[in-house]
Formats: structure tokens, sequence, C-alpha cells
């Protein structure tokens, strides 16, 4: 959720966020979160950057077209890595699943439904998994992996504020949503955290992003409190 | 290092040394670094491939999966890399994911899913490798898992038909095309002149595409319009596949170069002989004008045929 919010702060457009339990169902994708602009709604990283660049605001525009490319395979290998190795450890790695998954995502229903739609959750996300191989990864490669895409990444960002310099764009976005929500939630071991606050550029420049366009923005939604004590965390 | 390394994979067809993706990979990457891999092509044998292939096997170690090979020739210092710099490193896992996620769907599906792609290409060839009675179980549950990859990774809403899904990978996968062009220029390899990790990665990839004759190929129409990519894939086979018209790779170099030390015996021997011919040709005159042609003659004929077996 946080990088659809940070593009948008990027951008300098308003949104308003609201938490709802249907919220998979509303969504034109089945996936959340979306927007909902007008009578149109959009979900999904890359069809809402595009809907967001029709109507005139894009971050990319300054960059050429080798960079556009850099861009996208960086967009790609976080989605790869990170994403995958976020969805391993909810759902595939038993003792998270067991303590933090299951109570999460079934907390808005009643009893038995929350337990059949997350063990029909867990199903379906096993299944990818074994689709692409990871099934037969443990822990400790998972992690591994994580480790050489923040490596790979805190090389790319180097000393610069931004990954194309100074203007931020859909990758810092992307990169600070997934970063600060490691960074952030709480798990039964911290080794992901541990693993990303090896590279003090990443944790500075989600620290900046922070600062620049969250704070001062007071959101009516549930997750104020629990992000205030997410962020004494991250200091 | 001097642990003999052998590489089991598929075999190649239409100027390939090899016609799956990740069995192309791991070949490059080890002719890039120089790595000396005996490559053994699977080929109707009862030594039927279990599991996933390309599979290394040294010593006792065995390790199936490209990207762990490639670690493992690495940990022997047989190190394509050695010039990169950290953040084309980080460009290469990069690109390397863009290649996952937007190419090989595509690929998967032109190889395994199209069904008339499937039926009169892919299948036979397959099935032609591989020992009976598993030829006909293999290829079908190869297609299966092909299908069933797509599917889960693409194939969530809004695109809700078989049909959507694909003109989506395809579209994914011409843009993926667009953007390696864009990336690669007009240098020869991807980090400047000599060959690294991403070049073998998408040399795998690209090639297989680019050169299997299949019915429906639209990709490899969308392909070659850009020409710096088949340039690219011709120059790679070229310098360091070597491959002759028959297109059987490494085992045609090794002819190549067993042929060629016959042909340097057999020439010195001719020379010696000839020079002894000489010497007789100082001593006995009258004889000479008869000997010496047919002499001449034989020599001729002994040494033109080695070199006319040679010749493709």
């Amino acid at each position: 959720t946080l990088c659809f919010q940070a593009f948008l702060q990027m951008c300098n457009l308003p949104i308003r966020v609201i938490c709802r339990a249907n919220a998979e169902y509303m969504s034109p994708s089945g996936k959340v979160p979306f927007i909902h602009v007008g009578n149109q709604v959009v979900s999904e990283l890359g069809p809402i950057v595009q809907f967001v660049k029709a109507k005139g605001h894009s971050l990319s525009d300054g960059l050429d077209e080798v960079q556009k490319a850099e861009m996208k395979a960086y967009m790609e290998l976080v989605n790869n890595m990170l994403l995958t190795a976020e969805l391993y450890l909810q759902w595939c790695d038993d003792v998270t699943v067991e303590e933090i998954t299951h109570p999460r995502y079934g907390s808005p229903y009643p009893w038995p439904l929350n337990r059949i739609l997350s063990y029909q959750k867990q199903w379906e996300v096993r299944r990818k998994m074994k689709a692409i191989g990871w099934a037969g990864k443990t822990l400790e490669q998972v992690l591994e992996d994580v480790d050489q895409c923040c490596h790979a990444l805190s090389q790319r960002l180097g000393t610069q504020p931004y990954f194309f310099n100074k203007q931020p764009t859909e990758l810092d976005a992307l990169v600070f949503g997934h970063l600060f929500t490691i960074l952030t939630t709480q798990l039964i071991t911290d080794e992901l955290s541990e693993k990303v606050k090896n590279y003090s550029n990443l944790t500075a420049f989600c620290r900046r992003i922070e600062q620049q366009y969250f704070e001062g923005h007071e959101k009516d939604c549930s997750t104020i409190a629990a992000r205030s004590s997410k962020r004494s965390l991250l200091r | 290092m001097a642990a003999p390394m052998e590489l089991s994979c598929w075999g190649g067809d239409w100027g390939l040394p090899s016609l799956h993706p990740e069995s192309l990979t791991v070949m490059a990457y080890a002719k890039f670094s120089g790595a000396p891999l005996t490559v053994n092509t699977i080929n109707n044998s009862w030594r039927a491939p279990k599991g996933d292939l390309p599979v290394l096997v040294s010593e006792d170690i065995v390790i199936s999966q490209p990207a762990k090979i490639l670690n493992f020739l690495r940990k022997q210092k047989y190190n394509a890399d050695y010039d990169l710099s950290a953040k084309q490193g980080a460009d290469t896992l990069a690109y390397i994911a863009l290649l996952e996620e937007k190419l090989l769907p595509a690929l998967l599906h032109t190889f395994w899913v199209e069904a008339e792609n499937y039926c009169s290409v892919t299948k036979p060839w397959f099935a032609s490798r591989i020992a009976f009675p598993l030829r006909l179980y293999l290829p079908g549950k190869m297609s299966r898992e092909a299908l069933n990859r797509i599917l889960l990774t693409k194939g969530g809403p809004p695109l809700y038909s078989l049909t959507e899904v694909e003109a989506q990978i395809y579209r994914d996968a011409k843009e993926c095309l667009n953007l390696l062009s864009k990336r690669l220029g007009t240098s020869q390899f991807f980090f400047g002149d000599t060959p690294t990790t991403l070049d073998a990665f998408v040399f795998g990839f690209l090639a297989p595409i680019y050169k299997v004759c299949f019915p429906r190929v639209q990709l490899q129409e969308h392909l070659k319009q850009l020409p710096n990519l088949c340039r690219f894939c011709d120059d790679i086979l070229t310098c360091y596949f070597r491959l002759t018209v028959s297109g059987h790779s490494p085992a045609g170099q090794d002819t190549a170069d067993a042929n060629l030390q016959k042909l340097t015996q057999l020439v010195n021997k001719e020379s010696n002989l000839i020079e002894k011919m000489d010497d007789n040709l100082r001593k006995s005159p009258q004889h000479a004008p008869r000997k010496l042609t047919t002499l001449k003659l034989a020599a001729g004929g002994e040494e033109s045929s080695p070199m006319s077996r040679l010749s493709p």
C-alpha cells in the first residue's frame, strides 16, 4: 500500500486512505490497493501509473530510453525478489503463518470463515511458489536472495538521494513501500529487517522519503496509531 | 579446479547447441568464462532425465538450477563478471529478473502451450530425445507445468480467459525485447567488449526464439525487427560455438581439431617422403621422370582427400 501512497504523494496528488474489509472484492483485479477517482476504479501499480500519466502527471519523463529500461528492470527485480520473499515469509513459513498471518488475515470475519479464507489464500500462494520453483527453498535461501536484492539496490542507489539522481520516480516509490514494510512489520524473527538494516544507504533513503512525503499528512485510518509505534522501530 | 565437470542438458538443432533456454545459458557462460565442461546431451538412452535439466555433476556434487550452477562455476574461479563494477553487477540482477518476468512466460507459451507449435515441433523433438516409455509422459508433463506457471503468475483477474493472458504475455515479451534492444544499443555485448553473465542469460532466452522454426512465430518476427539483438545472437554463435552447418557444436570442434592434427601429420610424412624421393632422384636420373610423376600424383591424391573430408 505504501508504494502507492508514496507514488501519489510524489506526484503531489491528494489522497484519502480508507480501510475496508472487502477491499479485495471491490477491486477490479482482486488485488489491493486500488484507487477510486470519480467513477473510475484502477488497481495495481502499472495501471495506476499509466492512469496518472494520462491525467498529465508523470515522474519518469526526465529519463532517457536506456534509463527507462533500467528502471523497468529494477522494478521487476523488486517484484520478483522482495515481493515473493514477503509472500513466502507470510504464507510458507509455518511459524509465521500460525502466529501472525492467519489471525491477521482472518480478523474481519467470524469463525469459521476466517480459518477457511486464510487456508484458501495459503493454498493459493503455495501453489504459486511451487510453480515458480520457490517451494523447495528454505528460509535461509530466501533470506540470502533478499540480501542479494538489497545489495543490488544499495549498489545502484550509491550516495544519490534517489535512484535516478535528483528526482524521485516510480522505482523509488516501489522500493520505499517494500523496504518500509519490511523494516517496520513485527514478525517472529527480525532476520528480514536485519538484512535490510545492513545497508545504511537504504535505511537513510526510507527515512528521507518518509520525512519528505509522509510527515504532516493526517489520514483517517486506523493505521495511524500503528504507524507511530512502527516509526519508533525505524529510529 | 582440476575436478572434471560434466553437464547434462538437452541437445540442439536448427543451428543451436541446445534448444532449452536454461541449458543454453549455462553452456554460453561456460564458453565465456573458459570453464572446461564436458557436455552430455540427452539422446534416447536409458539414462533418463530425472528432474530438471541442466544438471552439473562434479565429483560428488550435483547442482541443478542455472543460477546455482553459475555460482558454483564462479567459486571454481571461472568468473565471467570479473571486470564488472558493483553497479553493473546490480544491473545484471535486475535485467535477469526482467527476462524471467516478462520474456520467459511468452517463451514457454511459444514452445509448450501454443497448440500448433507444441504438436508439430516441440513434442516430436523432445520425444525423439527421450527413451521409451518416458517419451509418452514427459513432454506432456513439461507442457502442463509451463501452462501452470503462466496461469499462476500471470493469469489472475482482470484477465479471465487464456486468450487474454496470451495477449498480455506477448505484449510484455515484445516490450521486454524492445527494452533489451535499447539497452544493447550498438555495443557488442551488454557491458562493453567482453561477454558476462547477463549476455549468457539473454543469449539463452533469445537464441531459441530466433532460430527454432515454428509454425506460429509472432515473437520471432518481432525479434527479427530488432537487428542488434539478432546480430548479438549470431555473433555469440559464430565466435563461441563455432557451429558447422549440421549444428553439432562441441563435438564438431573436437573432430575439426583432430582432423587438423591428422592432416598436419600426414603433410609432414609426405614432405619427408618427398625429400627422400628427391635424394633418390639425384642418385638415379634415368628412372626419375616415371617415378616422380607417380609419386607426385600419389602425394597430391593423399593430401587432397583429407582436405575434402573436412570441407563442409
